[in-house]
């Protein structure tokens, strides 16, 4: 093709110009908080007992609620896609308010629902021995209520890039309901459903608002991530909260990485 | 046989109350119609997929309305393939097999046997996605094909091929009725799978059935103004028909006259067929009793043929070969004569 250098418009200029800044702002920010800290107590605190904690806390916690959100998300998606049922649409509103909503407000809601003080079914709970608020499984609680509506997002669109007339064909040639689905629909999901696993499971590690309030920020015991960052900057322990912060930051962009690559794949509708 | 009756179905802003079809053993039934005519959805429901609110589906005299579809031993072909992207050519073509538990060697064995037949045994190991349209769709009929269904159901299965591939496969079509004399149903909006595959044509419009027939029957006297426009019949006139004492109709159109058979009189449509109308240079002098000069206004390429516009007052198309119209030195603005017989008019009322 041929290519003709032509001065550019004011407004490519200005379009250009304003990237150009963000760009910048961007990167002089996140590079600030990664020269903050000499690198000595950087790893220092990185090796210290309570961020291995933290990290080992959330990395487990994450990966069960992600699991959960995995189990919750695939049937909800498919019927929001596949089936007309009465009251779809505020289904659907339902489904999406956890996405606008503020994390703290789902973890206030939760923490009264699940309170032996306030509710019946926490003082059942309580009453079987299960002690729910303000524990590590309050933590997996809190991921899982915040980020299933992601991964039925997530599992939704690429549920509905995938025509049903390919489960038609499916059930033409032998296979049960179930079978098309398991057979045709899941694999031909898979990218779009690992791409959703892994932006899932980053939320989950990052998640504060809601697992602040109902597992509260308790060092050694309900201690992620985003809450050792918290307390070790209400304490001023900066190197600790930086060192927390980096880790966070770090899984943030290989999710980032991870989900493009796995999307890109995912170029392909099937409508 | 295949029999549908007082067949109602609503789903979402469609549906099509009390359809009643029959389609006999071996016979090439083609759906004829325009999109949102519900052909799909007809389709569907007889493969099972959609469930009727009342009405029966029965084969060979078994009602199936309540069986589910992968207990129907009937086969479905899309237009657009629907081929599993996530497995080999071979792995789609012997899915049914597999599901239907039959081993690895006897499944290997009947799949290269139908790929032979399909001109597709070099694509086995290929995925759908690296193949093109009209291997594809060899692939999607031989996956259907190999469980020996006792209907197959053909969604459009030409419609998304370039022209010489479906002219190849619409031929492949008809080898493999003439063979296995399975019983087909075929949806389509070429005129020319009609002629050269059905038996029987349907013709649906908005949920019901206009015209049932034969083709040539639906060719020639099509029930309304939409079946004409569909199957072909380019020229198309509304005129007042007059029944002269000799017994042959006149129809006004516009500034000339065209002389018809038919019983109808009064507001009626008239269709010309454009292969029904010979193009000369000269006055022809014959026996057929429409003869009207024009100039040639256009000449439109459409592969095989090309369409003649010719303004004779009115517009009117016929089609020659790129031969005929050399050996006749047919250029824009040539003067001719377009020559048909009265019987070639069609007169019909919406």
């Amino acid at each position: 093709m041929m290519k003709q250098r032509r001065k550019p418009t004011f407004f490519q200029v200005l379009c250009i110009g304003i990237s150009l800044i963000v760009v910048l702002v961007l990167v002089a920010v996140f590079l600030g908080l990664i020269l903050f800290s000499s690198p000595e107590a950087l790893l220092g605190s990185l090796l210290s007992e309570e961020i291995w904690y933290a990290i080992k806390l959330s990395v487990i916690t994450a990966v069960i609620s992600t699991l959960f959100c995995l189990v919750i998300a695939i049937p909800v998606a498919y019927s929001m896609v596949r089936f007309e049922f009465f009251g779809k649409q505020w289904v659907n509103v339902l489904l999406n308010l956890p996405l606008s909503l503020p994390p703290l407000v789902a973890g206030v809601a939760l923490l009264i629902f699940l309170s032996p003080v306030t509710s019946p079914i926490g003082q059942f709970l309580s009453h079987m021995g299960v002690y729910v608020v303000y524990t590590p499984a309050a933590i997996i609680i809190a991921q899982i209520f915040v980020n299933a509506p992601y991964m039925v997002r997530i599992a939704r669109s690429t549920f509905s890039m995938i025509s049903p007339r390919y489960e038609h064909v499916a059930r033409t040639l032998g296979c049960s309901e179930f079978g098309a689905f398991r057979k045709i629909t899941l694999p031909m999901a898979k990218n779009g459903l690992i791409g959703g696993i892994v932006i899932t499971w980053s939320k989950a590690m990052g998640e504060f608002g809601a697992v602040l309030m109902l597992a509260g920020a308790i060092a050694m015991k309900t201690e992620t991530l985003p809450i050792a960052l918290f307390l070790n900057m209400s304490t001023g322990d900066l190197d600790m909260a930086i060192s927390a912060a980096l880790i966070l930051l770090i899984i943030s962009g290989a999710a980032l990485i991870l989900f493009e690559y796995f999307g890109k794949d995912n170029g392909d509708v099937y409508a | 046989m295949l029999e549908i009756e007082s067949l109602s179905i609503q789903l979402g802003e469609f549906s099509f109350t009390d359809l009643n079809l029959k389609v006999t053993d071996g016979e090439y039934c083609i759906i004829l119609g325009p999109t949102g005519a519900g052909k799909t959805i007809l389709l569907e429901t007889i493969a099972g997929i959609h469930h009727p609110k009342n009405g029966r589906i029965l084969l060979n005299d078994k009602d199936i309305t309540n069986i589910p579809p992968e207990r129907r031993g009937i086969g479905m072909v899309y237009q657009d393939y629907m081929l599993f992207p996530h497995m080999t050519v071979a792995e789609n073509i012997g899915f049914g097999l597999k599901e239907r538990g039959v081993s690895v060697s006897e499944r290997d064995a009947a799949v290269q046997n139908i790929a032979k037949t399909m001109g597709i045994s070099h694509l086995l190991e290929r995925h759908p996605k690296t193949l093109s349209g009209g291997e594809q769709q060899r692939t999607a009929i031989a996956r259907s094909l190999l469980l020996r269904p006792s209907v197959l159901l053909l969604d459009e299965p030409l419609s998304a091929l370039d022209t010489i591939t479906r002219d190849r496969l619409r031929d492949e079509l008809k080898a493999i009725h003439k063979e296995t004399g399975m019983t087909i149903l075929h949806i389509t909006h070429h005129f020319e799978d009609i002629y050269a595959l059905a038996d029987r044509v349907v013709v649906m419009r908005n949920g019901t059935i206009v015209q049932e027939g034969t083709p040539d029957m639906i060719m020639r006297h099509p029930v309304s103004d939409f079946i004409a426009n569909f199957t072909g019949m380019e020229n198309l006139f509304t005129g007042n028909a007059i029944r002269t004492p000799s017994g042959i109709v006149e129809i006004r159109i516009g500034t000339i006259l065209l002389h018809a058979v038919t019983e109808l009189t009064g507001q009626v449509h008239a269709g010309i067929r454009p292969e029904d109308m010979i193009i000369s240079t000269e006055p022809f002098t014959s026996s057929a009793q429409n003869s009207f000069s024009g100039v040639v206004t256009e000449i439109i390429d459409t592969g095989v043929y090309s369409k003649i516009v010719v303004d004779t007052g009115i517009t009117m198309t016929a089609v020659l070969t790129r031969q005929s119209i050399q050996r006749l030195g047919i250029t824009r603005g040539t003067s001719v004569w377009l020559t048909f017989k009265a019987t070639a008019v069609h007169v019909f009322r919406e």
